[in-house]
């Protein structure tokens, strides 16, 4: 039976012709697990919104929705309320209460039930998805994966039978993503509820998927099993393709023959196939990336310690490290190990305790405030929407130099016309076409890019990023990437910190693991994976055996086609 | 992450009594504030003072007690036992002529003066057993009985809060980064820089809140017939004992009212049970009620520290009990074991 059927249905936003939803036609089964894939905004969110009416946005539609045979508009909040489940992307901003307790009972609360009711189903939830341990805390306590398992098991208390999550993992780290992405295969698979998902990071969920829908302009481009969907990926748009897994990348990649590699066993057992009938392959391939051999320090930061407060763990403790001028460096580690914290003593924005950093030589304590941020420090939060101020992404750009009025400042200290110096910035940053929206309308990767340009203004030698990859897809990822080599081609420093290795293979030079803040190891990127057995990259992983140093897809699609 | 931990560690370890029903912790307080603040009897004040402060130590230890009392609400009791002769001049008793205002000093008002600071000082030391056992969420808890909606206003306020602050801080980071700290440069420089960040907070706040209410909605927020549930049950224990302070309050409050506590301190000194001066109370509640009021007020105020410490000693006798049980038990096991073997 169809739990879901969406009928030729158009949607536009009022005021624009462009319609978001175009003659879509979507039938999705009961107890199924469906994927809706497709780059940023071809309409994905915008289509699951229109699953549930209270959340549908408000402009002209055209065509009709039916849940369990019935139309949506029918059928009444109550029955939506719990029956529909829909899980958002920031784990923050759903939580209602502070009580995680209360935050499970919010929504049987909301339908009526009564306490001993309530008092089962949460305890049910909280015994299913291993909340009890901090059944009592205030959720400003939990973690980012945390808080949104926490929003998981809220939805589920009221037992719904159609389950859509809107990027759930795209502000969780990778473990914390996967352990999510777990729970929500256990619910599809123990409970039979339906789930559709929107999903950037493929590799951990589309194996396990029924059906994948591949979405474009608003439209349903290709549908089918994952199999099916990667091997008909030669003619997919290029957006599409570098979010896929990376088996399935080096598959259709080579034009690989046979079933579609999802996994990496899979794809490991694929390319050993591969290499058979292809004896040609040379296997011996050195490193891809020579060492950078930069050897000039830009930073260096020697025996620091840091501590938030006085009686609390250090949380940088005797860290050395140099970054060199014109290289690209990245700092890897697990979640809560201090990497962030590393950064804002780089910046400045706290000091360590013990130790001590030199920039170009000087010792950053010795900088002005002005010599320092204007002109030789960038640094790029984590959050973009943290720096943004102004109504329009224009003004916005205009606001970091000290207004459109051309006159020198204290923050703009070069010659040329400001508006000249915008409109480098803005074609350097791809901000083309967007400079009249409000910067909270941007996409999550055009909103990094924002913030980049914005930092970028103030003419930084070296630029500090807190996880510029968080929340965006492949496409994105490798437009901010070329934009950043770019960078580093006329001379930036670049310094990383990152849970995305995929990313950091790519574009990184050198690259350290960060645990109990300390770095256990550095070394240029190609040595750093090629030696490290668990924390390495997928397409790593799949390859090692033939090909020690390939560490990205492209890589290995290198090393395959070296043969022919 | 330490701190998280150690929280945890509290609510764990919170006396006997913080754990009973909100309800029984509320009526509690209000019961012993009320009685303290409107009995001027110092027998009375002196059972209400030992109770807190014995009270006081159970949940935030002997020292910490002790040190605020001694160096924070004892300046104040002088201070207001000072202050009342100085401007009162009521009483029959003179001890020191004032020249300066023609005023007199008198026992009455210097013996007043420190009857109504120990109430303030009884009074503090209450409050600091209540803000240990009635938590936030017991707070709201009560008032969402009283009225359900404000108690989810209370929560997300309580979830809000925090929020805004950890916000506000990670802007003040990203500012901080690009030379736009509010510690820097000239005043309207910094006005302008804390401008910015006010406008940055609320604009990223009401887009969030977007979100949040989103989410309210999805999961039925609006449908009529709200309920309100609390982690909290009203257990068989919550009802024994909830009999008992309803049956001591009940004996104390009818020897109050007949006379039992009374005090005066204008123009003599009166006071149920004493003579002073050759004089005694006006009205008393006969020997036998006094001593059952005197006795129920003491059990009353000492109701937290007793129940923690026949807990401590059940909890010591079961864990006894449970070795030797068991001890029997393999012995036994061990002896049929061997007359079988």
């Amino acid at each position: 039976m169809n739990i879901v059927e969406i009928c030729d249905f158009c949607f536009a936003y009022p005021d624009s012709s462009k319609r978001v939803l175009d003659h879509t036609k979507l039938k999705i089964k009961e107890g199924t697990l469906n994927i809706i894939c497709g780059r940023s905004g071809c309409g994905k969110s915008t289509l699951l919104r229109h699953l549930k009416s209270a959340l549908a946005p408000y402009g002209k539609t055209q065509g009709e929705i039916l849940y369990k045979g019935k139309s949506l508009a029918e059928t009444d909040h109550r029955t939506q309320s719990q029956e529909i489940g829909f899980v958002m992307q920031d784990p923050d901003n759903q939580i209602v209460t502070d009580k995680v307790w209360h935050e499970l009972a919010f929504g049987l609360e909301s339908l009526g039930y009564d306490s001993e009711t309530i008092r089962l189903r949460v305890a049910e939830m909280a015994s299913y998805f291993g909340i009890h341990q901090w059944f009592y805390k205030n959720v400003s306590e939990l973690s980012g994966g945390q808080k949104q398992l926490l929003n998981l098991a809220a939805v589920m208390a009221m037992h719904p039978s159609l389950l859509i999550l809107d990027e759930p993992t795209s502000q969780l780290d990778p473990i914390a993503a996967s352990d999510f992405l777990e729970t929500v295969k256990k619910i599809n698979r123990d409970i039979g509820t339906t789930v559709i998902l929107t999903e950037h990071r493929l590799q951990e969920i589309l194996p396990y998927a029924d059906q994948v829908y591949v979405m474009a302009d608003g439209r349903i481009q290709m549908q089918g099993t994952p199999g099916e969907v990667g091997a008909g990926l030669h003619d997919a748009d290029k957006g599409m393709f570098l979010s896929m897994p990376v088996p399935v990348q080096i598959f259709s990649a080579v034009e690989g023959t046979g079933e579609c590699p999802l996994t990496v066993s899979q794809g490991r057992k694929w390319l050993g196939e591969y290499v058979k009938d292809h004896p040609q392959i040379p296997t011996d391939i050195k490193k891809t990336k020579a060492a950078s051999g930069l050897t000039e320090p830009a930073i260096q930061a020697k025996d620091l310690w840091f501590r938030y407060e006085k009686d609390s763990q250090d949380v940088v403790r005797d860290l050395s490290l140099q970054i060199n001028k014109g290289e690209f460096y990245a700092l890897v580690g697990g979640n809560g190990t201090g990497k962030s914290t590393t950064l804002s003593l780089l910046s400045r924005v706290n000091q360590p305790y013990r130790g001590r950093i030199r920039l170009y030589g000087r010792d950053l304590r010795s900088y002005k405030d002005k010599e320092l941020y204007f002109g030789c420090l960038g640094v790029l939060p984590q959050n973009p929407q943290s720096i943004f101020l102004k109504k329009t992404v224009l003004e916005d750009l205009y606001s970091v130099i000290g207004g459109k009025k051309e006159r020198m400042s204290l923050e703009y200290q070069s010659q040329m016309k400001k508006e000249k110096a915008i409109e480098g910035m803005v074609s350097l940053t791809k901000l083309e076409g967007l400079l009249e929206r409000h910067p909270y309308d941007l996409s999550g990767g055009e909103q990094q890019r924002l913030a980049l340009a914005k930092v970028l203004l103030l003419r930084p030698k070296i630029l500090l990023m807190d996880e510029p990859t968080k929340g965006m897809d492949g496409e994105y990822k490798e437009e901010l990437g070329k934009i950043l080599k770019k960078l580093q081609s006329h001379g930036m420093t670049i310094f990383m910190i990152s849970h995305d290795i995929e990313f950091v293979a790519e574009y990184a030079d050198r690259v350290g693991l960060f645990f109990e803040g300390n770095i256990v190891t550095e070394n240029d990127v190609n040595s750093f994976f090629a030696g490290n057995n668990f924390y390495t990259t997928a397409a790593n992983r799949m390859a090692r055996q033939y090909f020690p140093y390939a560490i990205t897809g492209k890589d290995v699609v290198a090393c395959l086609q070296n043969g022919n | 992450m330490k701190k998280t931990e150690r929280k945890a560690e509290t609510f764990e370890a919170s006396d006997t009594f913080s754990r009973c029903h909100p309800m029984l912790n509320f009526f509690y307080f209000a019961v012993v504030l009320i009685f303290t603040m409107f009995s001027q009897h110092p027998l009375i004040l002196a059972v209400s003072y030992a109770g807190a402060v014995s009270y006081g130590i159970l949940l935030n230890g002997a020292g910490k007690t002790l040190r605020q009392s001694c160096f924070f609400t004892l300046p104040a009791l002088l201070i207001v036992a000072l202050l009342n002769p100085m401007f009162n001049h009521y009483g029959v008793t003179m001890l020191y002529y004032i020249e300066s205002s023609g005023n007199w000093v008198t026992l009455e008002a210097l013996i007043y003066g420190v009857v109504l600071g120990t109430v303030m000082f009884v009074v503090i030391q209450w409050f600091s057993c209540y803000n240990q056992v009635m938590t936030s969420d017991k707070f709201v808890y009560l008032f969402g009985r009283i009225i359900p909606a404000l108690s989810l206003v209370l929560s997300m306020a309580l979830r809000f809060v925090p929020e805004f602050l950890h916000q506000l801080k990670v802007i003040r980071n990203g500012q901080k980064g690009m030379g736009r700290d509010v510690s820097e440069g000239n005043l309207f420089r910094r006005i302008r820089y804390g401008l910015n960040i006010l406008s940055i907070l609320i604009t990223w706040a009401l887009e969030n809140a977007i979100e949040t209410s989103d989410s309210m909605k999805s999961r039925g927020y609006g449908l009529p017939e709200r309920t309100a549930f609390s982690i909290y049950r009203f257990t068989n224990r919550d009802k024994i004992l909830g009999t008992v302070m309803a049956f001591l309050s009940m004996i104390f409050t009818v020897g109050i009212a007949k006379g039992a506590a009374y005090a005066s301190y204008n123009p003599r000194i009166l006071l149920a049970g004493f003579t002073i001066q050759g004089r005694t109370s006006p009205v008393s509640a006969g020997s036998l009620l006094t001593a059952a009021t005197y006795l129920c007020y003491g059990l009353f105020c000492f109701l937290p520290v007793i129940l923690e410490l026949t807990e401590q000693i059940h909890l010591k006798n079961s864990r006894k009990h449970a070795g030797a049980d068991i001890g029997m038990t393999y012995r036994r096991i061990y002896e049929e074991l061997e007359q079988e073997g």
